[in-house]
C-alpha cells in the first residue's frame, strides 16, 4: 500500500482538528467510519501523518469503556463524570455513545444526547453517536475507527456500548480499563453476573445508589459475589468505606454522589496499562481478525495465519487489511 | 303538583326543571399582563365567572424574561408573569376574592400559587377566600407536555406541599388538576387515557397519605379536592362511555384504595377540552363538525358530563387562534346547552346494555393496566423506565400508520380531498393570530424596574431561606411567598430549586419504536437511502430536536421512528434545546440534515437564532435545515429566504412522503 503525503485541504483540516475545532474533527471522524475503498487510503495516509507529527498531536488517548446492561444509568452518569472531569479544562475528552440499528431497517434511534443533553461548545469534549450498524460487519467496527483517530487528539476516551449482545465482549479489547455498569443489587442479578459478563470488567460501578443504606447493602452483595467467583482480585477488607480499593464504585448521577471519587480515579488510569498482569491489547489485530471472519468466514482465518509472517512487516492498520482482504481474494480466484 | 315522570329532572321540591349548563370558558392570556388584563375585564363584564389562565413558555418552564432561552417566547403562548409586581397588574381591577381562577401551570405551580397568595396578602384578602386551580399535573408533563422542571420525585414532594398547605389555608383552592386531556393529544387510547390519569391521580394521594400530615376527615376533603382535566375525540360514543367507567372507576379507587365514606369527595369531577389532535389543516371548516360532534360525547350523558368546558378554535392546525375563532367555539357551547332541550333529562343511557356493557369493557381493561403500573413500582416508577411514554408513542405511531394506509379515515386529509376553497381562510389578516414584538420590551423593562426598586439583600435573604428549606426536605411553601413578597423573580425562584433537585430529562419513549408502514413510498425512500449509502459510504444521518421551549414532542417523536423506519440514523435530541445545542450537536455528529419541530408560534425568533449559529460555525449552506409544524402559509416564504429547505405541517402527515422529500434534499447537498 502507497503512503501518499496529505493535500493541502486535508492537512490544514487536520491541523483544525488538532485543535479540537468540532466541524473539521467531525468530518475526520466520518471518513474514519467511512467504509469506501478512497477512504481507506486516505486513514491509511493520516495515521501515518499523525504519527510522525507526535508534537502537533498531543491527545493522551487513554480509553475508557462503560458497559453493562440497559437502565443501569451510563449515559447520566457519563455524563455527570464529563462535568466532574472537563471542571478543570486540564482535560480533553471524547465521549463515543453507542446505540442499536435496526434488524429490519438498518436505521437506528441514537438517544444518548437527551440523557445527557450534550451539545455544548466547549472544545474540551466531544460527542459522537454511533449506530452499532449490525449489517456492516464488526459490531464496534465504526468505534475502534474512531478511536484510531481519536486516541491521537483526545486525552480521555470514554466509550459506552449499546448494553446487549456482542460488543459488550468487544470492549475488553478497545479500553485500557473497563467499568461494568449495574443497578443497585437484587437477588436475580447476582445469578446474572456468574453467568460469564463479569469476566470482562477491570472495576464495578454500581449506579442510582441514591441511599447510603442501598450503596451499603449493594457493595456487601457484590463483593461477597466476586469473592466467590474468584474473578477480580479484592484488595480491601470487607468494609465500605474501602469499596475503591476493590474496584467497586457506588454512585448516583441523579443525587450527585460517588462522582467525585470515581472522576479520580478516571484520572489516574494509563493507557496500555499492564500492570496486574494484564495482556498488552492489541486491539487492530483483533479488529484484522474480526474483519476477516465476518467477511470470509474460517477460510479467510486460515489464510490470514498463513501471512502472519508478511503481515508482520507492515506497520499500519488500513495495510494490513488491504494486504490481507487482497490475499485472501486471490486464493478465492485461485479455488 | 303533577307527579314527575321518567323523562323529566325534579328539583328538591318535586317540580320539574333542567339542569344548569355546564361552565363555558375560554383558555386566555397573551402579550403582556396589561392586555391580558384588559381581555380578563372585558370577558368578566360579560359575565363570565371564572378565569383561566395560560401563561407563556417560559414562566411555565421557570425562565424570567430576561433570559436569552425565555426571548423568543415572551407573551407568545400566554401571559409572561416575572416577579408579584406582574400580579398585580395581570389582576388590576379583579376581586381575586371573588373570581374563580384557574391556572395551568405545572413545573412552577408552587411559584404561581406563592405569588397568588402573596398578592392577596399585599391587598388584604383573606387567602381562605381565594378559589381556584393550579394544574400541577407533573406526571402527564413528563409524558406529553414537556414543561416540567424537577426531577419526578420532587416534582411529586412539591405538589404534596401544596395540599398539605392549601388543605387548611386557603381551603377552596384545588392544588392540582390530573389531566389525560395531554394524554390523548400524546396518542393514548381511551384505555389508557383512564389508566394513566388514574394512576398519577393515585400517585399523588399516595404521597399525600404517605407524608401523614391529615386526619382521617382531613384526608377525604383533600381526596374531594382532586379534579380531572379531560379530552374527548371523534369517536364520540366511546368517549362519552370513557366518561362514564372514570366516573364509575374514580368512586371505585375512593372507596377501595382511600376509603373516603363521604360520597361528596368521591365525585369524579371534571372539566374538558375536546380533542385538537383529529383536527385537520386540510379543509379546516370541517373542524368546525368535528368540535361539536366531540363535544357531544362530553355533554350528552348527563352522570358523566363535564363540569367546565373549553373548545378549540376550528384553525388550530393553522395557527394560534384569534378572538373570532375562539367566539365561535363559544357560540357552538351557547347554542347546546341553551337552544336545545338537551339539559332537561335525567341520564339518556342508564339501563343501556350497549352502554353498560362497553363502559365494563373499557373498565376492565383500564383496572389491568393500572395493576401492571401499581405491580411495576407505581406512577413515578413508570415514568423512569419509560414505561407509560413508550406506550404513548406506540399508540400515536399505530395511529399515523393507519391514517397513512386509509384505514384511519380522516374526510379531506386521507378521502374525499378535492374542495372548494374556504372563504376563511382567506381573511386580510391571513387567518392568523400575531403577537405584537414591542409588548415583549414592556415585559422586560417591567422586570428591570421591579430588580432597580427591591431589596437585594431581602431577595438573597429569601432566596437563602428557599435553598436551606428545600435542602432539608421541609414544606416550601411559607418560603415560597415570603419570595415572592421580596420581588424575587420566576427564574431566580426555579434556578435555586433546579439547584437543589437538580434537572431531570425523562425517557423519550422514541428508542425502539416502529411503524407498520409498508408501501410503494417506503420502498422509493429505501432506495434513495440505498443509493446514498453507496455514494457517500454512510447512511443518512439526522438530528432532530425541538429548540424553545415547547415540550409538545409527537412531530418530533413521529419523524425520528419514520426516519428510522426508511433506513436512517436518528440523533433524537429531544425538547428544551437552545439553538446552540442543536447546532453543535448537528455538527459534532456530522448529520446530513437538521430536522427542527416548532408549535409555539416562535419559529420566525428560533430559526434566526439558528441560522446564526450556524454562521458561526461556518456550517450554514453546508447542511440544509428541514422545519415541521405549525406554520403559517404567511410565514413560509420568508423563512425559505432565510435557509429552510423544506417546511412540513400537519397535512404533510404521510410520513414516508416526508421522508422521501428529506431525502431528495439530502441527495441534492454535495457540499462537504
Amino acid at each position: 500500500m502507497q503512503t501518499n503525503p496529505l493535500d493541502e485541504k486535508r492537512l490544514q483540516q487536520l491541523t483544525q482538528a488538532a485543535n479540537l475545532k468540532k466541524l473539521p474533527l467531525a468530518k475526520l471522524i466520518s471518513l474514519f467510519e467511512n467504509r469506501s475503498e478512497k477512504a481507506t487510503q486516505e486513514r491509511h495516509d493520516i495515521i501515518h501523518h499523525i504519527t510522525n507529527n507526535p508534537k502537533t498531536f498531543t491527545g493522551k488517548g487513554v480509553t475508557i469503556g462503560f458497559t453493562g446492561t440497559p437502565g443501569a444509568g451510563k449515559s447520566s452518569l457519563i455524563a455527570e463524570l464529563c462535568k466532574t472531569l472537563t471542571q478543570n479544562n486540564d482535560l480533553r475528552i471524547a465521549v463515543l455513545a453507542i446505540d442499536p440499528s435496526s434488524q429490519k431497517s438498518g436505521g437506528a434511534i441514537l438517544g444518548d444526547r437527551t440523557r445527557m443533553h450534550s451539545g455544548s461548545k466547549n472544545k474540551n469534549l466531544f460527542f459522537r453517536s454511533q449506530a452499532s450498524n449490525l449489517e456492516l460487519g464488526g459490531i464496534t467496527h465504526n468505534t475502534f475507527q474512531a478511536t484510531r483517530l481519536l486516541r491521537y487528539l483526545f486525552d480521555l476516551i470514554i466509550i459506552e456500548t449499546v448494553g446487549i449482545g456482542q460488543n459488550e465482549i468487544d470492549i475488553q479489547y478497545m479500553s485500557d480499563h473497563t467499568f461494568l455498569m449495574m443497578q443497585p443489587l437484587a437477588g436475580d442479578q447476582i445469578q446474572f453476573m456468574k453467568a460469564g459478563i463479569m469476566e470482562i470488567p477491570d472495576s464495578f460501578i454500581v449506579n442510582k445508589c441514591d441511599e447510603e443504606r442501598l450503596a451499603r447493602t449493594s457493595y456487601h452483595m457484590l463483593r461477597a459475589s466476586l469473592k466467590q467467583s474468584k474473578l477480580i482480585v479484592l484488595n480491601a477488607k470487607d468494609s465500605f468505606e474501602n469499596a475503591a480499593k476493590d474496584n467497586i464504585f457506588l454512585t448516583s448521577a441523579t443525587k450527585h454522589k460517588g462522582i467525585q471519587e470515581l472522576a479520580g480515579f478516571i484520572r489516574s488510569i494509563q493507557r496500555n496499562d499492564q500492570s496486574k498482569n494484564k495482556k498488552p491489547k492489541d486491539i487492530e489485530n483483533f479488529y484484522l481478525q474480526k474483519t476477516i471472519q465476518e467477511l470470509y468466514g474460517k477460510f479467510g482465518l486460515d489464510i490470514l495465519s498463513q501471512e502472519q509472517e508478511a503481515l508482520k512487516q507492515l506497520t499500519g492498520y488500513e495495510e494490513k487489511m488491504t494486504f490481507a482482504t487482497t490475499a485472501i481474494e486471490q486464493r478465492i480466484l485461485e479455488r | 303538583m303533577t307527579e314527575p315522570q321518567k323523562h323529566q329532572i325534579t328539583d328538591k321540591d318535586g317540580n320539574a326543571t333542567k339542569d344548569r349548563p355546564w361552565i363555558f370558558r375560554t383558555y386566555a392570556g397573551h402579550t403582556n399582563v396589561r392586555k391580558s388584563n384588559e381581555l380578563y375585564r372585558n370577558n368578566l363584564a360579560k359575565g363570565q365567572t371564572g378565569l383561566s389562565i395560560a401563561f407563556d413558555l417560559a414562566t411555565q418552564c421557570g425562565y424570567s424574561s430576561d433570559e436569552d432561552i425565555a426571548k423568543p417566547e415572551i407573551g407568545k403562548v400566554g401571559v409572561p408573569i416575572n416577579t408579584l409586581d406582574d400580579f398585580a397588574i395581570l389582576f388590576d381591577n379583579i376581586d381575586i376574592a371573588e373570581v374563580n381562577t384557574s391556572m395551568t401551570i405545572n413545573g412552577t405551580s408552587m411559584w404561581l400559587l406563592s405569588l397568588y397568595v402573596a398578592l392577596a396578602e399585599e391587598r388584604g384578602v383573606p387567602i381562605e377566600k381565594l378559589q381556584g386551580t393550579t394544574q400541577n399535573d407533573l406526571i402527564k408533563e413528563f409524558l406529553a407536555r414537556g414543561t416540567y422542571v424537577f426531577p419526578p420525585e420532587e416534582s411529586i414532594k412539591l405538589i404534596v406541599d401544596m395540599y398539605e398547605f392549601c388543605l387548611t389555608n386557603v381551603p377552596k383552592w384545588n392544588p392540582s388538576n390530573v389531566c389525560s386531556y395531554h394524554l390523548q393529544e400524546a396518542g393514548a387510547t381511551p384505555v389508557k387515557e383512564l389508566a394513566y390519569s388514574l394512576v398519577t391521580a393515585i400517585t399523588v394521594l399516595d404521597a399525600i397519605k404517605e407524608r401523614n400530615c391529615f386526619d382521617e376527615e382531613e384526608f377525604e376533603r383533600c381526596v374531594g379536592r382532586v379534579s380531572f382535566f379531560v379530552n374527548a375525540g371523534m369517536r364520540f360514543i366511546e368517549e362519552m362511555c370513557k366518561m362514564r367507567a372514570f366516573t364509575q372507576l374514580w368512586d371505585e379507587i375512593c372507596i377501595e384504595r382511600y376509603k373516603v365514606k363521604n360520597p361528596k369527595f368521591r365525585r369524579f369531577r371534571y372539566g374538558i377540552q375536546v380533542n385538537s389532535l383529529g383536527l385537520t389543516e386540510e379543509q379546516p371548516e370541517n373542524n368546525a363538525w368535528r368540535i361539536l360532534i366531540e363535544t357531544l360525547g362530553v355533554t350528552l350523558s348527563r352522570d358523566a358530563r363535564c363540569r367546565a368546558l373549553q373548545l378549540p378554535a376550528w384553525n388550530e392546525a393553522l395557527s394560534l387562534p384569534r378572538p373570532w375563532d375562539q367566539q365561535w367555539s363559544l357560540r357552538l357551547q351557547q347554542i347546546l346547552a341553551y337552544e336545545t332541550d338537551l339539559l332537561e333529562y335525567p341520564d339518556l343511557f342508564d339501563g343501556s346494555p350497549v352502554i353498560e356493557s362497553k363502559v365494563n369493557d373499557l373498565k376492565e381493561q383500564a383496572n389491568a393496566e393500572i395493576q401492571k403500573i401499581m405491580d411495576a413500582g407505581g406512577g413515578v416508577e413508570a415514568i423512569k423506565n419509560g414505561y407509560m411514554k413508550s406506550q404513548l408513542v406506540v399508540s400515536q405511531a399505530e395511529r399515523m400508520s393507519k391514517i397513512n394506509s386509509g384505514e384511519h379515515i380522516v374526510v379531506g386529509k386521507n378521502r374525499w380531498t378535492d374542495g372548494i376553497e374556504s372563504p376563511l381562510v382567506r381573511d386580510s389578516d391571513g387567518g392568523v393570530f400575531k403577537v405584537d414584538p414591542e409588548s415583549a420590551a414592556e415585559t422586560v423593562s417591567a422586570l428591570e424596574a421591579t430588580k432597580a426598586k427591591r431589596d437585594d439583600a431581602k431577595v438573597a435573604e429569601c432566596l437563602k431561606t428557599l435553598r436551606e428549606t428545600a435542602i432539608k426536605g421541609d414544606n416550601m411553601m411559607l418560603a415560597s411567598i415570603a419570595c415572592a413578597k421580596a420581588r424575587v423573580t420566576t427564574g431566580e425562584w426555579t434556578a435555586t430549586l433546579r439547584d437543589v433537585y437538580g434537572e431531570y430529562r425523562p425517557p423519550t419513549g422514541v428508542e425502539g419504536q416502529s411503524l407498520s408502514i409498508e408501501n410503494e413510498t417506503l420502498d422509493t425512500v429505501r432506495e434513495k437511502v440505498k443509493t446514498f449509502m453507496d455514494t457517500r459510504g454512510h447512511r443518512p444521518r439526522i438530528v432532530v430536536g425541538k429548540p424553545g421551549l415547547d415540550g409538545h414532542s409527537n412531530g418530533a417523536e413521529m419523524i425520528s421512528v419514520a426516519a428510522r423506519h426508511a433506513g436512517f440514523d436518528v440523533i433524537y435530541f429531544g425538547i428544551r434545546l437552545s439553538a446552540t445545542d442543536i447546532v453543535q450537536s448537528a455538527i459534532e455528529e456530522d448529520v446530513d440534515v437538521i430536522g427542527i419541530s416548532l408549535l409555539s408560534g416562535s419559529h420566525n425568533e428560533i430559526m434566526d437564532q439558528l441560522f446564526e449559529e450556524l454562521d458561526s460555525e461556518g456550517a450554514k449552506g453546508k447542511i440544509p435545515v428541514v422545519l415541521g409544524g405549525i406554520i403559517p402559509q404567511a410565514d413560509a416564504e420568508a423563512l425559505k429566504e432565510k435557509g429552510v429547505s423544506a417546511i412540513f405541517t400537519p397535512k404533510d402527515y404521510d410520513l414516508m412522503e416526508v421522508m422521501n422529500r428529506i431525502m431528495d434534499i439530502i441527495l441534492a447537498n454535495d457540499s462537504e
